[in-house]
């Protein structure tokens, strides 16, 4: 069963993704693509896009399996684990409970102020550097409309005050919960290392840039990311760039809750 | 074995979920009604187990879980009982994908729709607005503040309730789409994602006549149906004490016309 895992440069999802493929040992044939060229959209030999097209998480990497297009950035990683060296996820139901509440507390909450952060920061300008017929084609790949609109909002520079502010204050919180979690010494976010590590990793190590801030007197939460860093799986995916700055490479990601 | 204890209200949308996958699993549980409109999720017996405020939350002896979906994949992992994950690792990945799709995309859809015709305007008319206002304020996530809010004074904007009733006819293809391909919605098993699917769904004859009714969702109608038969899905529904769970028994009929979107919002338990 020949997998390919198409990617973006090695931030948030997809490095997240790259870091539990190599953690598994399982084989797939990573190709990168352009994420603001809207190549995700257009890849071949896929036959059931469903999962591409209306995936929670936006531009996240995609791994093909007999056609079949699989998204969602934790969910990759569990199927990786599963079908490899089944490291990366607690054995306790319970433990197993706590991991799965942190990636959604990191995906449902932080990713999406990383990603409005990142995108305003970098893929803005790029997107709004784009002719007009050439961002129209891009837009026409795309199936979700959601996704849709938030591409053009990216394109448009719309980033309102009270939103950006809002994403601030949420990525400000992930990092002081890392800070907090890590506060009884142990290396990893779960006690062992865990795909929670690897999900937090990707989303947070942008924003070192980002919202120095969120990381003023985070001493542990600092040393976390260093820690995570330095594995030879994200040295392996790390080693994967095409371009000089990977953590700064940002594409539209997922929604802010529509709930609040 | 540790005991269970399940705080929930009808079993619906997030109740339903833990409350049906403990009665598949076989796991005995005390079960203990939370009564959402009567504000019985934030009174300070409820808050010392979830001080977040929200329901459903599970007590298995020490440990307190809350996040439906969370819960019910623990329930799967924890207890012996029929395997609610089954299948290969990508049916794994197809299930988490569905459980998501649904929790953060299309039902929050519905639930706008739930809470502007049901929950909003049923708390306001039980409690009167000094008395809610009083209520609202004590809530402690700021977001559901907000929803409390927008619910009771009719505050969600038209273009709010355009893009849920959008998501809701894409949402209901998509199940539709999937549910031709095979049996469950997930895979060839049943899974938690059809337990999932069936607290969002059951009523959306009744809730959405135009949408979803044997003419156009043959597939979806077969799969309520289905799950409606089983025998834990009846115990689970006698927990109900509102005229809300008895709209699952639209599904004892053979054939359900297509009817008028105003309909579902008559019946004013959309
Ligand atoms: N994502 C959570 C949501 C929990 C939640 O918000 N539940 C609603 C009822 S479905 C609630 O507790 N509402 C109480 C309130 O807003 O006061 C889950 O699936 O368990």
């Amino acid at each position: 069963m020949g997998m390919i895992l198409y990617h973006g440069e090695p931030n948030g999802p997809s490095l997240a993704v790259l870091a539990a493929l190599a953690e598994s040992g399982v084989e797939a044939d990573c190709r990168p693509i352009d994420l603001l060229a809207g190549e995700r959209h257009t890849l071949p030999g896929v036959t059931e896009p469903l999962a591409r097209d209306m995936g929670i998480e936006g531009e996240g990497p995609v791994l093909v399996v007999e056609g079949e297009a699989m998204t969602e950035s934790v969910f990759i990683a569990q199927f990786l684990d599963e079908s490899g060296a089944n490291t990366l996820q607690p054995k306790d139901a319970y433990a197993h409970w706590q991991m799965l509440m942190w990636c959604r507390r990191i995906t449902e909450r932080c990713a999406p102020a990383a990603a409005f952060l990142g995108c305003q920061a970098t893929a803005q300008p790029r997107l709004a550097a784009m002719n007009q017929a050439a961002f129209g084609a891009v837009l026409n790949t795309i199936a979700s409309e959601d996704l849709r609109v938030r591409w053009v909002a990216v394109a448009a520079g719309d980033f309102p005050e009270d939103q950006a502010r809002d994403c601030i204050a949420k990525v400000t919180d992930a990092v002081a919960l890392v800070e907090t979690q890590l506060a009884d010494g142990r290396d990893w976010l779960m006690g062992e290392l865990t795909i929670a590590d690897f999900e937090t990793y990707g989303w947070l190590a942008g924003t070192v840039t980002l919202v120095p801030d969120a990381w003023t007197g985070k001493g542990r939460a600092a040393a976390w990311l260093a820690r995570v860093r330095a594995r030879p799986s994200v040295q392996s995916a790390l080693a994967r760039a095409t371009l000089p700055n990977p953590e700064s490479q940002w594409a539209p990601g997922p929604e802010i809750n529509r709930w609040g | 074995m540790a005991a269970v204890t399940l705080y929930h209200w009808e079993p619906n949308a997030n109740s339903g979920k833990p409350m049906l996958a403990l009665m598949e699993k076989g796991v005995p549980f005390d079960s203990h009604y939370i009564d959402m409109l009567n504000f019985d999720q934030h009174k300070p017996e409820y808050l010392a187990i979830n001080p977040q405020g929200t329901i459903p939350a599970m007590t298995h002896g020490d440990l307190v879980l809350v996040e439906s979906t969370a819960i019910m994949e623990y329930v799967n992992d924890a207890f012996d009982g029929p395997n609610l994950m089954p299948g290969t690792a990508r049916d794994l990945w197809r299930i988490r994908w569905w459980m998501k799709f649904m929790d953060q995309w299309l039902a929050p859809s519905f639930s706008m729709f739930g809470w502007k015709y049901f929950v909003g305007p049923n708390a306001l008319k039980a409690h009167g607005q000094d008395k809610i206002e009083a209520q609202i304020a004590q809530i402690p996530l700021p977001e559901r503040q907000l929803a409390w809010r927008k619910a009771v004074f009719g505050l969600f904007s038209e273009a709010e309730m355009a893009e849920s009733g959008r998501r809701i006819g894409v949402g209901i293809q998509m199940l539709e789409a999937e549910l031709a391909k095979r049996e469950w919605l997930a895979s060839d098993q049943y899974s938690l994602a059809d337990v999932n699917g069936f607290n969002l769904a059951y009523a959306m004859p009744l809730s959405q006549p135009h949408l979803a009714n044997d003419d156009l969702t043959p597939n979806i109608m077969r799969w309520l149906r289905a799950i409606y038969r089983r025998p834990a899905t009846r115990e689970c529904w006698k927990l109900g004490r509102t005229p809300m769970a008895s709209r699952v028994e639209i599904l004892e009929q053979d054939y359900i016309p297509p009817r008028a979107e105003s309909e579902g919002i008559e019946s004013g338990v959309r």
